[in-house]
């Protein structure tokens, strides 16, 4: 049997071993850590208002600007999960956390037409900031892949049905931001930087 | 030595690293726990036959309502209804079990193992009410979790969805799908057919690559067999599926008398669980188009390749483990 051969058919072993625990391992871990990692943030004042806020902002600036988002915001989220538990990057304080949502509410209060760059990196730091407080909840069990899965996943299913509903409510390309529903989205930012202006008064007063 | 000798050795001494486990399992033991009702349920328990080294390490639990200072167990006016677990068996101990003697002095007994580590009791009376929405909301919440958990039956349930793209044709696959699952489930769970696990996960993964090969046949417009006959495809693998279903009840060590109700609710709680995925997918789909965020047409096959990807993975991986224990 020629070295090659050889080598070729001990790697074929090795490669095979390793499916067999790689499978293992989904089997035995039954995705119950991708579970954790999508329902955390739903569970999460700051997460559940900032996403909803971002994905009304995104979807109000209308589809050819809100679906860079679909990508964008997961893609931040696990880099931002990636961050905190390979370099142990800590999450924001809370004040940082309320003056983006209060900025978001803001933006979409005054109906602003910003940029497409501008909203990815909206999103995108959005998205690293709460990767990294989502990964508070690691503890050394988790199977970390498995939750950055989740959380993405999470990520990405919230934006995309935030954005499309926006959408179908709104008509941005048809309707200006003066019409009802223009206004009652607006109203909605109206709100949106109101919580945040009373999140960053309850993160200064504690 | 060459290279080639030492990769020999290094894998020798991993195998023995990987075998040393199974070696060590053969000292494990059984033990016996009984639990005597003294009053209306109250019971009196005590380990009869306890091995050396496994009394720390395992933990009894009981159903939620219950209350157990060993030797008292009070499970109030519901009596003993539920799930018992005895977890982190295995090490010391490979098998328990568990005898309950009711006040008119009948005894149930219940095998515990690592591999079934949980238990469902019907209580020691005839069943009530109350028993029924307890078994009711225990084999729901179940079923809703074997489904959600199985990324292995929801990629199957999502490449139907892939090939069909909704409307009342979805509708009659995913039926035919439920229908097929419904019948083996029941008749596994009854034990009038049986398959090897082993080689039916590596069946059920097959599926998954059947239907990520169906998809990348319509995407360059061939009429494949699901594409025709969506249905008949579902009902096929659906019948797979169930037999896969009822190996995860089957662990849970059911009661002859509860086994028909058990079914009932578990089958209720994975179609919940299997609508509100289809739901879930369909909404997605509706917001994709929405945003028009649809895959250039370079990557319009990466999904269908991603499926057949992971379950050919899957597959693999099942096969090596039959073929290991074979």
């Amino acid at each position: 049997m020629s070295l090659r051969l050889r080598t070729s058919l001990l790697t074929a072993l090795l490669l095979l071993t390793q499916v067999q625990i790689a499978d293992a391992h989904i089997v035995s871990a039954r995705l119950g850590d991708f579970y954790a990692g999508a329902l955390h943030p739903l569970l999460t004042l700051q997460d559940v208002v900032a996403w909803a806020a971002l994905g009304l902002l995104a979807g109000s600036l209308g589809a050819a600007s809100g679906r860079w988002l679909v990508a964008v915001f997961p893609l931040g989220l696990c880099l931002g999960l990636a961050l905190a538990v390979a370099a142990g990057l800590a999450p924001t304080p809370p004040i940082v956390d309320a003056a983006t949502i209060l900025v978001i509410g803001l933006l979409l209060a005054a109906a602003l037409r910003i940029p497409v760059a501008l909203l990815c990196m909206l999103a995108f730091v959005l998205g690293v900031m709460r990767g990294v407080a989502n990964a508070g909840e690691l503890v050394p069990q988790t199977d970390r892949v498995l939750y950055a899965a989740g959380l993405a996943s999470a990520g990405y299913v919230a934006i995309t049905l935030i954005m499309a509903l926006v959408l179908a409510f709104r008509r941005p390309e048809t309707e200006p931001a003066s019409s009802w529903r223009g206004i009652a989205v607006r109203a909605i930012g109206g709100w949106l930087a109101a919580i945040g202006l009373m999140m960053a008064g309850l993160s200064l007063a504690t | 030595m060459t290279g080639w000798r030492v990769l020999q050795v290094v894998l020798l001494a991993l195998a023995a690293l990987l075998h040393s486990r199974s070696a060590t399992a053969h000292q494990a033991t059984l033990g016996v726990l009984e639990f005597r009702e003294m009053r209306p349920g109250v019971f009196i328990g005590r380990w009869t036959t306890l091995p050396k080294d496994g009394a720390n390490r395992i933990e009894l639990k009981m159903p939620a309502h219950c209350l157990l200072r060993l030797p008292e167990l009070n499970c109030g006016d519901k009596g003993l209804v539920g799930q018992m677990t005895i977890a982190n068996l295995g090490e010391d101990m490979s098998a328990a079990i568990i005898r309950v003697t009711s006040l008119n002095g009948e005894t149930r007994s219940y095998t515990i193992s690592a591999a079934n580590p949980v238990v469902t009791v019907l209580g020691t009376d005839a069943p009530t009410l109350d028993t029924w929405l307890e078994l009711g909301k225990t084999y729901i919440n179940f079923g809703i979790d074997h489904i959600l958990l199985g990324a292995d039956h929801l990629l199957f349930v999502l490449g139907l969805i892939w090939i069909v793209q909704g409307g009342w044709r979805l509708l009659k696959t995913i039926t035919a799908f439920t229908i097929g699952h419904s019948a083996s489930l029941a008749a596994t769970a009854f034990g009038w057919i049986g398959v090897p696990e082993g080689p039916l996960n590596a069946c059920i993964a097959l599926s998954i690559v059947f239907v990520g090969v169906e998809i990348v046949k319509q995407q360059r417009g061939e009429i494949g067999l699901t594409a025709r006959y969506p249905w008949a495809v579902a009902f096929s693998f659906g019948l797979v599926h169930g037999i896969g279903f009822a190996s995860a009840l089957a662990g849970l060590g059911l009661e002859r008398r509860i086994l028909p109700a058990a079914l009932l609710f578990f089958n209720v709680g994975v179609e919940i669980g299997q609508i509100l995925f289809v739901l879930l997918v369909l909404a997605l789909i509706w917001a994709h188009r929405r945003l028009g965020a649809v895959l250039p047409s370079w990557g319009a096959e990466l999904p269908a390749y991603a499926i057949g990807s992971v379950s050919m993975f899957w597959f693999l991986g099942r096969l090596v483990r039959v073929l290991a224990l074979a």
